[in-house]
C-alpha cells in the first residue's frame, strides 16, 4: 500500500454547489459538499431529492441544464476537472471515471444484443477488431459471473433478468478499466440475494483492480454493511460523515432516522420511527 | 375451513407453458394480516391477482368469506375485496384529480353520500380534505401510495390484497405506509394479504408468512420465527441471510442464477 499512499488522491471535491436557476426561484440542490475518495468504497446515502445522484452527476458533468455547477476545487487523480473543457471532460468519462446507472432496463440499447453493446464498448476505448472485441465482452460477462457467456452475449435486454442486467452494465462499465465507479442505486430494483450477488461483484473490482467506488443509495443500513465510509445528504448538504464501523453510534438525528424507519428483522416495533426533518440543519 | 376470510387451495396459475403457481394452499383469518415473500417471478402476485379476478385462468379452489369464487367474478365481488398496488405511479390516473379518482367508485356502486365518503377516506389515509383537488403528479410518492389505499378503502371491503404496496417507495416513506396499514389493520378489523420480495417488511407486518419460491410455497412459518431464525427450507435461511446485511461471505454461497 505504500505506492499508493504516495499517489494523489483519485478524487477531491471542496465545496461542491449545483443550482437550477428559473424565473420564479433558485433551487440549491447541492449544497457545499466537500469529500475525498481514495481507493475506497464510499456511500452517499439520503431521501429521494438530497442530492446524491446530482453529486454523482456532476463529478461526471451529466448534470442535465439548466442545471450549474461549481465547486471551489475538483481534481480526479491529480487533475483539475474546473479547468478542463467539456470535451476533455467527455473524453474522461466512460475511459477513466464511469457510472452504473439504477435501471438496467432503461440504460441498454433494447434492439442490439447484450453481447454487441459490451463489445461496442471495448471498441470505443481502444482500438482493436471485431473478433478481438467479442472475446473481452465474452470475457468481460465471466468476470460479472455469468456462468454461460456465449449464450448470454446473443440475448436482447427484455431476454435477461434484473440482475443479469445489472452485472450485464458493470461488464459494459468496466471495458474502459476506470478508476472511479459511480454506482447510482445500482441494486434498488434487485431481489434481495441478487442484490448481494451484484454487491459482492462491486465489492471484488474494488479490492481487486483497486478501483475507487461511490455508491448512491437511499438504503442506510446496507450501505453502512457494504462501504467503508459513509456520507448522509439532506436537502443537498452533508449531515454527518461517518466511518461505516461507527454507524451505530451516529449523532445526527437525520442518520438515526434513516437507519430506524427501517422495518428490522431483530427489532419487533408496533409502530416505525418516522423520519424527521428539520429546515434548521441546512446552514 | 368456512370461518376463513380467504381459502386458497390446491391452486395452479399456467400461462402458455410456464406454470407459475404451483399447488398452492394457504387460508387466511378474519383480521389477520398474511404475508406471501418470493423472489421476483416466484409468484407470489400473480396468486394475489388470481384472488382479485384480474388473472381469470387459474384452476383449484379460491373461496372469499366461505364463497367458493369463479374466475368471473360479479361487482358485488368488489365490495367485499379490494387491492393496492406496486406503483403508485402508474396506479392512478394521471389526468384525473383525487377527487375523480376517489368518486368513481362511489358512482360505479351508485353509492350515496358521495363527498362525505371521499372526505372521510383522505381523512382515513391522513391526506386533508384540500387534496381532493389535486392531480396525482402533484403529489409526493408517499402521498399518491395513501390515496391508492383510500381508493381501496372507499367501497369499505372486508379484505385488501397489497401487493408490493411500498417496494416503489423510499425507505422514508415506507415507513409512513407500513405505520398506516398497520394502523388500519388494528382499528378497522381489515383482513389483509401483504406481498412483498422484503422479509423484513412482511415479518414487521404480519403474523403468519408463506415463503415462495418457483411457483410454490417452499415453506409457511410465523414472523417470530424468521426473527429467531428458525427456518426449514434452505431457500429461506438465504432469503433470511440476504435481507439481514450484506456480508461477503453469505454473498459468495449464493449461486448467482442466470
Amino acid at each position: 500500500m505504500s505506492s499508493s499512499t504516495a499517489r494523489p488522491p483519485l478524487l477531491e471535491i471542496a465545496n461542491l454547489n449545483v443550482q437550477f436557476h428559473s424565473r420564479v426561484e433558485t433551487v440549491h440542490a447541492v449544497r457545499g459538499l466537500s469529500f475525498t475518495l481514495g481507493r475506497e468504497r464510499l456511500g452517499i446515502v439520503g431521501e429521494s431529492g438530497s442530492g446524491k445522484s446530482l453529486t454523482g452527476r456532476a463529478i461526471l458533468d451529466l448534470v442535465p441544464l439548466p442545471g450549474r455547477v461549481s465547486a471551489d476545487r475538483m481534481t480526479f487523480m491529480g487533475q483539475d476537472l474546473l479547468a478542463m473543457s467539456a470535451k476533455q471532460r467527455g473524453a474522461l468519462r466512460g475511459a477513466h471515471m464511469s457510472m452504473v446507472m439504477q435501471d438496467p432496463k432503461f440504460s441498454l440499447n433494447p434492439v442490439m444484443t447484450v453481447g454487441r453493446q459490451i463489445a461496442e464498448a471495448y471498441r470505443a476505448h481502444s482500438k482493436m477488431s471485431g473478433r478481438q472485441a467479442e472475446e473481452h465482452a465474452l470475457h468481460a460477462l465471466e468476470s460479472v459471473r455469468i456462468r454461460d457467456p456465449r449464450r448470454v452475449y446473443n440475448l436482447y435486454p427484455h431476454e435477461v433478468s434484473g440482475g443479469m442486467g445489472q452485472r450485464i452494465m458493470i461488464a459494459m462499465v468496466l471495458a474502459a478499466e476506470p478508476e472511479l465507479l459511480i454506482a447510482d442505486e445500482p441494486t434498488s430494483a434487485l431481489d434481495v440475494t441478487v442484490q448481494m450477488q451484484v454487491l459482492a461483484i462491486l465489492d471484488d473490482l474494488v479490492k481487486e483492480r483497486g478501483m475507487g467506488l461511490i455508491f448512491i443509495s437511499h438504503d442506510l443500513p446496507l450501505v453502512g454493511a457494504f462501504c467503508d465510509r459513509v456520507i448522509v445528504l439532506y436537502s443537498g448538504q452533508v449531515m454527518e460523515t461517518l466511518e461505516a464501523s461507527e454507524l451505530a453510534q451516529a449523532k445526527h438525528p437525520y442518520t438515526q432516522g434513516l437507519l430506524n424507519c427501517m422495518p428490522d428483522l431483530n427489532r419487533r416495533d408496533d409502530a416505525l420511527p418516522v423520519l424527521k426533518r428539520d429546515k434548521a440543519w441546512l446552514a | 375451513m368456512s370461518e376463513a376470510a380467504v381459502n386458497i387451495d390446491n391452486l395452479n396459475v399456467h400461462f402458455g407453458g410456464l406454470h407459475a403457481v404451483r399447488d398452492a394452499h394457504f387460508s387466511v383469518r378474519p383480521g389477520e394480516c398474511y404475508g406471501i415473500v418470493g423472489e421476483s417471478g416466484s409468484g407470489k402476485s400473480t396468486i394475489l391477482r388470481a384472488i382479485s379476478g384480474l388473472n381469470p385462468t387459474w384452476t383449484g379452489t379460491i373461496e372469499i368469506n366461505g364463497i367458493q369464487q369463479t374466475p368471473h367474478r360479479p361487482k358485488s365481488f368488489y365490495r367485499t375485496v379490494q387491492m393496492v398496488f406496486q406503483d403508485p405511479y402508474s396506479s392512478l390516473h394521471p389526468r384525473h384529480t383525487i377527487d375523480r379518482t376517489l368518486s368513481e367508485p362511489i358512482s360505479i356502486f351508485r353509492l350515496d353520500r358521495a363527498e362525505e365518503r371521499v372526505r372521510s377516506a383522505l381523512e382515513r389515509v391522513g391526506l386533508r380534505p384540500s387534496f381532493r383537488f389535486r392531480y396525482p403528479h402533484q403529489l409526493s410518492g408517499g402521498q399518491r401510495q395513501r390515496v391508492a389505499i383510500a381508493r381501496a378503502l372507499i367501497l369499505e371491503p372486508s379484505i385488501l390484497l397489497l401487493d408490493e404496496p411500498t417496494s416503489a417507495l423510499d425507505v422514508s416513506i415506507q415507513a409512513e405506509v407500513l405505520n398506516l396499514l398497520k394502523e388500519l389493520l388494528v382499528s378497522s378489523g381489515l383482513t389483509m394479504v401483504l406481498v412483498s420480495h422484503n422479509l423484513a417488511v412482511v415479518a414487521h407486518m404480519c403474523q403468519r408468512v408463506a415463503v415462495m419460491n418457483g411457483g410454490s410455497i417452499v415453506e409457511e412459518t410465523t414472523a417470530d420465527a424468521l426473527r429467531d431464525g428458525r427456518v426449514r427450507e434452505d431457500y429461506t435461511a438465504q432469503l433470511l441471510a440476504a435481507t439481514r446485511s450484506y456480508d461477503r461471505a453469505a454473498a459468495r454461497g449464493l449461486d448467482p442464477s442466470d
